[in-house]
């Protein structure tokens, strides 16, 4: 059988029909496309995406969140760099002054590159010569001994500003130098006569590395600090406010106010309220700001009734948060809206006739038959907006910036901030990674309970083809 | 819907709370193409020089055209990767027996609620250290990663529609797995792919934060990062010229929305955003 | 080609649904799976063609051995339920699908095509697509699709079960007919008796995932070998009344009426409680020992009228009569049991 089939596939061809029946043979691609691992093959490069995009990003948000990472420390290995800090925590972190000292003081050496360096700045070819000579090798603990030297040559130079000059190059010091690996740096220092034991080459090594180390400080960090507790508050009414005003609220509004109507007028009103979110965020923002400006939209109704022109956005936390959560219901209220009115669509109209015979009136039918159809609509949108609203943060970066004053900063916000955009430049990945960790947390445990709303046993009922 | 209520309150009710949104629009499109004296509402001109910016490059910002050419790249480029994933793992998902098929589901389910830019800063990081930062390549993959969870969620659900019976008569009928995927069922979900690609493609075009953080520079900028730069540049400010690049920007969106309204009504309540 | 299901077993997890059944369809007969819902006569259709896979035992066509290959090796066409024609094809590439998939040239595809269509009386309708069909020539359809690549074996899964009456009957000669000319094996899965009796040339019934007895439709009838298998076929169904034999006569309990039956199944029966069964058409004016009882019930079937007779205790005899009858709902009647034709079961509900 096997035979068979590998001589099929190597002519390419399907056997030739055979008019009185009995079954084709299959090619080996046939075979692939008939295998159990098909399901494997089709699957391949979703998973390749989810790995490399949300399975590594959420491992490594929670690596990140261990580190000290920032611009200062680079985002790949750090260098070695002994100078005025590293050396003051030598001293103070692991009580080496001495050796910190030592580490700082400057050292002449006579050596290839020094005399290389002072004859391409002119000095002269004899002088050096002589120095090879004689202190070839040698080095001098201070500029006085090196100068010294030079002027026991007999082709010294004339003058003391040019033995000064001369001396200059051998001028020899790991300080303020960046080493790539930590034996570099040892090996430097051991050139300068500087030999260290075990205990000081871990000291050193610590102190003078400037790439990021793992760390817990961030959470340390993010619990003491007051703007945590205020983010947090921020964040808290922010989506509650717009959930509950607006996604939930004003949507069961659009979809029952709009099932009151003839299609037509209804088709209108969703599909405006739907333009809200169609339109791209930064010019549904942008339509916002032009309303709000100092002589924006508002700023001119209200001039004649003798009201200054204002930024009526950022001029106080009040007006600030009415605009952001403005801003974010209207686009918030589509989807349950929709969402609701598909729900509305589903209850039997003669449900409603029903009603309507039996006397109920409008507001008795809204909610006698209405509402209690959309119990689980309402719970779906809750539980979803509430996860999207927690984390959102574009309509705020783009309408007020967190502001005024950081009033509206919500915690994702505050993340962005932190790590990815702010006016310092100084960005904080660990830190920021440590706020994000906490969404991410907070996220996968909503998620899966939002995953339990599902009948998720149906959904993964077994293929009918075995 | 039915006759017994009067449906004239309801509509005015719902006409008054529906202004503003009238209001913005109807000014956005009107300002790009008229002034108004200061201090007042009432255009007394016409006038094109709002849209200078379609033939003068801005001094300090790409042209507009570069940028209009990096979002139909972001866009489609997405769109296309994120059809034909998701159609394949939509269907292996909805039909094929498979090691770890529930788990997949499960997965994907959460992933389609799980808030994405939570993950921004490790996605920084990543694509700064295997240097992809600043490039189309990057955000585009990024994006489309992005999408996938949603798009195979949509795709699987489509397919679930599907007859089992089809694919039962053309495994019958001599076809392999695969011919039964790409002959049979492919066709039958055209309405979902072009709903879904769609919906990807205005989700590309209007992506705002990816573009922002991943691809900052000029000459991978996208026209939203285009309109945000102008707009938060106080040195420049000029809001019927800001308006006209975004009706410029809106464009090609309220075109397929026009046509394309009812599939997208579908799509949105089963939406992830905002 | 002969089929063959040998100690066949199908589980689904843990619930096994065929429980080591054998069977044997012989070559160029149909047969008819009858059984109501969740008895397995489906899951046997879907194990011979290889959409499910089976637990246990074999699964023979002629002498080949199919258990563990595909669907698509083993050349059997299968018309479903819902008909699962493509709706993106026209009727022309619905019935040429499995032929090109195996390569055919465009003429051969055409020829064959052309041929079965003509077959099956759609040839008119090649160009329309499956939703500008009417459900009978729906069926048509796909027949012709199953029928086009000479399948070895035609399985039909419920196939009139979507018609309305009329097209049902006309459907039901249809089937037939075309099985006779093509001269192929056929499998029809049902739930319906008549559909099994009328287009079969034998029923297996089946109940619980086991053939309970396997006949030609007028033997079925006539001899059933369980009360399930009487009360199964035949409209309107049959009636059963409880008793005992003694003496070699079974008497009605709330009549006292006395019904002799043959000195085989007396001896058999000895003395033990029994089930009798009676068709409508054996109780009738005139015929046999006459039992009184109640008119309760009467309906009209045109040519033919059901009567429901109510015992004193409330047992139901049913009757069928040509229209001439005159009784009415309340009349008081005394009409006859053919005690010969009397089906009598065991308490275990075998025939006796």
């Amino acid at each position: 059988m096997g035979n068979s089939n590998a001589e099929i596939a190597a002519s390419g061809r399907v056997s030739a029909p055979d008019l009185r029946g009995g079954a084709p043979q299959l090619t080996r691609l046939q075979k692939i496309g008939n295998s159990r691992h098909l399901g494997l093959y089709l699957m391949a490069p979703a998973f390749l995406f989810v790995v490399l995009f949300f399975v590594a990003p959420v491992l490594l948000t929670g690596v990140f969140g261990f580190t000290n990472m920032s611009t200062a420390t680079g985002i790949s290995g750090g260098a070695y760099l002994a100078n005025q800090s590293s050396m003051r925590a030598l001293r103070d972190k692991h009580d080496f002054g001495e050796l910190a000292d030592q580490i700082n003081r400057v050292v002449f050496t006579i050596d290839e590159a020094g005399l290389e360096a002072a004859a391409q700045a002119g000095a002269s070819a004899a002088t050096l010569k002589e120095l090879n000579a004689k202190f070839f090798g040698q080095s001098f603990g201070k500029r006085r001994d090196v100068e010294r030297a030079i002027k026991t040559l007999d082709n010294r130079p004339s003058s003391t500003r040019a033995i000064k000059a001369i001396s200059k190059h051998f001028e020899r010091s790991v300080f303020n130098i960046r080493f790539d690996s930590a034996d570099d740096l040892l090996a430097a220092l051991n050139k300068f006569g500087i030999s260290l034991d075990p205990q000081q080459q871990a000291a050193v090594i610590d102190v003078t590395y400037t790439g990021w180390v793992f760390t817990t400080d961030n959470f340390k960090r993010m619990i003491s600090l007051p703007d945590t507790r205020t983010t947090l508050y921020n964040t808290l009414f922010y989506v509650f406010t717009t959930l509950i005003l607006f996604n939930v609220g004003f949507a069961l509004v659009l979809a029952i106010s709009t099932h009151y109507m003839d299609a037509a007028p209804a088709g209108f009103f969703r599909s405006v309220w739907l333009l809200p979110r169609i339109t791209p965020p930064v010019l549904y923002v942008l339509m916002w700001k032009w309303l709000a400006w100092d002589t924006g939209f508002i700023s001119a109704v209200l001039g004649p009734f003798g009201i200054a022109p204002k930024n009526w956005m950022l001029d106080s936390p009040t007006n600030a948060w009415t605009f952001i959560i403005l801003i974010n219901g209207m686009v918030g209220a589509s989807m349950g809206m929709l969402i609701f009115a598909s729900a509305i669509k589903a209850i039997p109209t003669s449900l409603f006739y029903a009603s309507e015979v039996d006397g109920a009136t409008r507001a008795q039918q809204i909610r006698h038959i209405i509402l209690p159809q959309l119990r689980f609509p309402i719970l779906f949108i809750t539980s979803y907006q509430t996860l999207s609203l927690l984390t959102s943060f574009e309509f705020i970066l783009l309408a007020t910036e967190g502001g005024p004053g950081g009033s509206t900063e919500v915690w994702a916000l505050s993340t962005y901030f932190k790590a990815l955009n702010n006016y310092a430049g100084s960005l904080e990945y660990g830190y920021g990674a440590a706020l994000a960790l906490v969404l991410v947390v907070v996220g996968v445990a909503m998620s899966i309970l939002y995953l339990k709303l599902f009948d998720f046993k149906t959904l993964t009922a077994p293929p009918k083809i075995e | 819907m039915t006759g017994n209520y009067r449906k004239w309150p309801m509509i005015l009710f719902l006409g008054i709370l529906t202004a503003p949104i009238i209001l913005m629009y109807f000014y956005l499109f009107v300002d790009t193409v008229t002034n108004s004296p200061p201090g007042s509402m009432i255009p007394n001109e016409w006038t094109a020089e709002h849209w200078r910016f379609l033939f003068t490059t801005i001094p300090g910002r790409p042209s507009i055209w570069t940028a209009t050419l990096n979002t139909l790249l972001f866009a489609t480029t997405t769109t296309s990767i994120v059809l034909v994933v998701s159609s394949a793992a939509g269907y292996a998902l909805s039909r094929l027996n498979m090691p770890g098929r529930s788990l997949f589901l499960g997965g994907v389910l959460v992933l389609h609620a799980f808030p994405t830019v939570t993950l921004l800063i490790a996605i920084f990081l990543i694509l700064q250290m295997v240097g992809l930062y600043n490039t189309l390549i990057g955000v585009i993959l990024v994006k489309t990663a992005l999408e996938l969870p949603f798009g195979i969620w949509i795709m699987k659900g489509f397919y679930d529609t599907v007859p089992w019976e089809i694919e039962m008569a053309g495994l019958q009928d001599g076809a392999t797995r695969f011919q039964v995927w790409t002959k049979l069922v492919l066709p039958q979900v055209k309405p979902a792919i072009m709903a879904l690609g769609i919906f990807s493609f205005l989700a590309g075009w209007s992506e705002f934060i990816l573009p922002l953080v991943l691809a900052p520079d000029n000459n991978v900028q996208v026209l939203s990062v285009y309109l945000a730069g102008l707009i938060s540049d106080d040195t420049n400010f000029d809001m019927a010229m800001f308006k006209s690049v975004g009706v410029f920007y809106v464009l090609p969106v309220i075109i397929l929305f026009t046509f394309f309204q009812s599939k997208l009504m579908n799509i949105y309540s089963g939406g992830n955003k905002g | 080609m002969r089929i063959l299901l040998d100690n066949f077993t199908k589980k689904f997890g843990t619930l096994t649904v065929i429980d080591q059944m054998d069977l044997e369809i012989h070559s160029g007969e149909m047969i008819a799976l009858l059984g109501g819902s969740g008895c397995g006569k489906s899951t046997t259709l879907f194990s011979i063609c290889g959409i499910h896979k089976i637990n246990g035992g074999r699964i023979l066509f002629g002498d080949k051995d199919v258990t563990n290959i595909t669907s698509q090796e083993r050349n059997v066409g299968v018309v479903f339920q819902s008909f699962a024609l493509y709706p993106h094809m026209t009727v022309e590439q619905n019935i040429g699908f499995p032929l090109k998939l195996r390569k055919e040239s465009a003429s051969e595809v055409k020829r064959k095509v052309d041929e079965i269509a003509e077959m099956v009386h759609i040839e008119a309708l090649i160009h329309r697509r499956p939703g500008e069909l009417s459900g009978g020539q729906q069926q048509r359809v796909a027949l012709a699709r199953a029928l086009v690549r000479r399948p070895d074996v035609l399985l039909l899964d419920e196939p009139l079960a979507n018609l309305d009456a009329t097209l049902r009957l006309e459907m039901r000669s249809e089937i037939r007919r075309i099985q006779q000319e093509t001269g192929i094996t056929a499998v029809l899965v049902t739930h319906d008796q008549v559909e099994a009796m009328s287009m079969c040339d034998r029923i297996a019934i089946m109940d619980a995932g086991k053939i309970v007895q396997i006949s030609e439709p007028r033997e079925m009838y006539n001899n059933p070998v369980s009360d399930f298998v009487a009360g199964f076929l035949g409209s309107p169904p049959i009636a059963f009344l409880q008793g005992r034999i003694t003496d070699g006569i079974f008497v009605e309990p709330s009549t006292g009426t006395k019904m002799p039956v043959n000195a085989d199944i007396a001896k058999r029966a000895n003395g033990g409680e029994v089930r009798v069964g009676i068709r409508p058409e054996f109780f009738q004016p005139g015929a046999g020992a006459a039992i009184k009882g109640r008119v309760s019930f009467i309906e009209s079937q045109g040519r033919e009228t059901l009567y429901n007779v109510t015992l004193p205790d409330g047992n139901i005899l049913r009757s069928i009569q040509g229209s001439q009858s005159s009784a009415r709902i309340g009349d008081e009647v005394e009409w006859g049991v053919d005690s010969s034709q009397m089906l009598v079961f065991g308490r275990d509900g075998m025939r006796l």
